[in-house]
């Protein structure tokens, strides 16, 4: 009971973590049908940006997040503006081009860190990274519950900005479809660029809190953009529940397999790139779509 | 032209083939990663540049090549009877890849890739036969650089062939039609799996066979040297720098490579930024020239033309 109430808890915790992470990516792909394999150079970033606020200007890592979201947001916008132009496309299915573009990004703003902060691995220690709480008889990490409720935060306030704005309702609808928003107004090279900032802001903070969990080096980045191609996938590539759901299932599935199987945790990262192909094979549609066709059989 | 073009083949084969009489050491291990350059580049374009499907996985293959060899050699084997092996194991697990991968298209399947890769770099580094993460070495025994080094070079020679056959057989043109639209390929009765897979264990085995010469020259290999992402990285960004999808451009791509290779490790104040220069690079091809070297020669060609005046046909670089 004991171990099913933490794995339960751990799996939730990773779940918050990993819907930022997985998000940053589902914008960018929904709006302007990109795969954006710079999304792990901006995580990296994200957590030496705030590992620098926290040691240069004492600044609480979490405190950090709020100056990381807006930076990171300008920074993606900037980047649109000089490269992502181009990338943009009406089509369905997303370039080899844009794709291996993004991956030359990723490489430079690798050597960027390289540069400013050497390879060293790098962690941050603040007075409660040791420190544990207990929930429900189990004990907790206290960076991990903040994980958590940041994360919840980031979440609830992009459902609320897509849900409630102008500029959300515009970034669904050229999610949707990108001919149809333009032919009723919208500016969709504006809604690009303000999504390729806001994919770019989620991928910093998302850098931000791992940075309070783990240590890192310039290379950082790569296995979490494999878990974050997964969770898009299994979410069916662009809706917000869905990112949701395929987190929760690659964080208890991660989370259970590590607790009740021998499968040693050297291994776990290989669950997610299994996973990953898997899904992308088996399900190339997502969840909700293998939901609904079931509710379809069941009906009948 | 064209006896023109086919002569300054043979002449570099020539002359990497008899290098060992007159060139020293040194010069003969950079033209050994010139070969072991070519042949990544251009097997690699077998798949990604002739029938278009982008795959950032191929240090699974070499790596498979490269533990075959090793693995064998420990228990007795003569490496070089392991080559067959390793490129036969490199074309089965193409398949085990490919069977499910090439039902994805574009960018899609080259997601899965970087997923296999990983998925098999994590599992290299984990399980007891491999060596874990600190590798294996080879058996101590004689080895003679000369053999490796003529085994590179003919390889290459080799691989450079059979992509200009391929280009111009019925093989090579479905796998431009499947590149160009693979809808209308099927329609026209071409298989795209059946094509795309041959093509995948032809790359496959091709790259094992250098991954095994390469494990027998280092005598030595570990997960991160042999599934290292950043070699599948430089596989994919050689052809990609020379041209795509022509027989040349790997070659280009691969004489670019191996020569910014040597000089950045032997400047230590760029030895940091090998990064910045591929990232770079590829920024910039992906910008302004996706044909890499070859669009920029296509270019040139053309404008002398029309400055010139002449109606000569622009030569094609393939």
């Amino acid at each position: 009971m004991q171990q099913l109430v933490s794995v339960t808890l751990s799996a939730l915790l990773a779940a918050g973590l990993y819907a930022t992470m997985a998000y940053g990516l589902a914008v960018i792909y929904g709006v302007m049908r990109i795969i954006n394999l710079a999304h792990a150079g901006f995580m990296m970033l994200g957590a030496y940006v705030t590992f620098t606020l926290f040691s240069r200007f004492s600044l609480d890592p979490f405190i950090g997040l709020v100056v990381v979201g807006p930076l990171f947001f300008f920074f993606g916008v900037v980047l649109y503006r000089a490269v992502g132009k181009s990338m943009a496309r009406s089509g369905a299915t997303p370039s080899i081009e844009s794709l291996l573009l993004l991956f030359g990004v990723w490489l430079v703003l690798q050597n960027l860190a390289y540069v400013i902060w050497t390879g060293d691995t790098q962690s941050i220690l603040t007075s409660y990274t040791m420190k544990s709480i207990e929930i429900f008889g189990v004990h907790v990490g206290v960076p991990s519950v903040f994980v958590f409720l940041a994360s919840a935060a980031s979440l609830i306030f992009l459902n609320v900005l897509l849900k409630r704005t102008y500029l959300g309702k515009a970034i669904r609808a050229v999610t949707q479809n990108r001919d149809a928003a333009l032919l009723s107004g919208v500016d969709a090279d504006r809604i690009s660029a303000t999504a390729f900032g806001l994919g770019t802001a989620f991928a910093g903070i998302a850098g931000g809190m791992l940075s309070t969990l783990m240590a890192f080096t310039p290379d950082f980045g790569r296995s979490f953009l494999l878990k974050a191609f997964c969770i898009i996938v299994l979410g069916g590539m662009e809706s917000v529940t869905g990112v949701a759901l395929g987190a929760l299932v690659l964080a208890v599935l991660e989370n259970v397999l590590g607790a009740y199987t021998p499968v040693p945790t050297s291994l776990q990262d290989a669950v997610s790139f299994a996973l990953l192909f898997v899904a992308l094979v088996a399900f190339p549609q997502g969840l909700p779509a293998l939901f609904a066709r079931f509710e379809r059989k069941a009906i009948r | 032209m064209k006896a023109f073009k086919a002569s300054l083949w043979a002449a570099s084969a020539i002359f990497v083939l008899a290098a060992p009489r007159f060139l020293d050491r040194g010069t003969l291990n950079d033209l050994w990663n010139l070969a072991f350059a070519v042949i990544l580049a251009s097997a690699w374009n077998l798949l990604g540049g002739f029938a278009g499907q982008v795959s950032l996985g191929y240090s699974v293959f070499l790596g498979i090549g490269a533990y075959t060899t090793v693995l064998l050699s420990l228990r007795g084997v003569d490496p070089f009877l392991t080559l067959p092996l390793g490129a036969i194991l490199a074309a089965a697990f193409s398949f085990v890849i490919g069977l499910p991968a090439f039902r994805l298209r574009g960018p899609y399947f080259t997601i899965a890739t970087i997923g296999v890769a990983e998925a098999v770099r994590v599992c290299a580094s984990s399980v007891s036969f491999t060596g874990g993460s600190s590798g294996l070495r080879m058996p101590a025994g004689s080895f003679d650089f000369n053999l490796n080094y003529f085994s590179m070079v003919v390889l290459a020679i080799l691989v450079v062939a059979l992509a200009a056959y391929i280009k111009r057989s019925a093989f090579g043109r479905a796998l431009a039609a499947i590149k160009q639209d693979i809808d209308a390929a099927e329609a026209l009765g071409v298989n795209s799996t059946r094509f795309k897979l041959a093509a995948h264990a032809l790359s496959a085995a091709v790259v094992a066979l250098a991954g095994s010469l390469y494990a027998i020259n280092f005598q030595y290999i570990a997960p991160g040297s042999v599934f290292d992402f950043r070699l599948s990285l430089s596989i994919v960004l050689m052809p990609i720098l020379g041209g795509v999808g022509t027989v040349i451009g790997p070659v280009l791509g691969a004489i670019i490579f191996s020569t910014l290779q040597i000089k950045l490790l032997s400047i230590p104040a760029l030895r940091d930024s090998f990064l910045f220069i591929y990232g770079g690079l590829l920024i910039l091809v992906m910008l302004y020239e996706p044909h890499g070297l070859v669009g920029v020669g296509r270019r040139l060609a053309a404008l002398a033309a029309s400055a010139f005046g002449t109606n000569r046909r622009i030569p094609d670089a393939g």
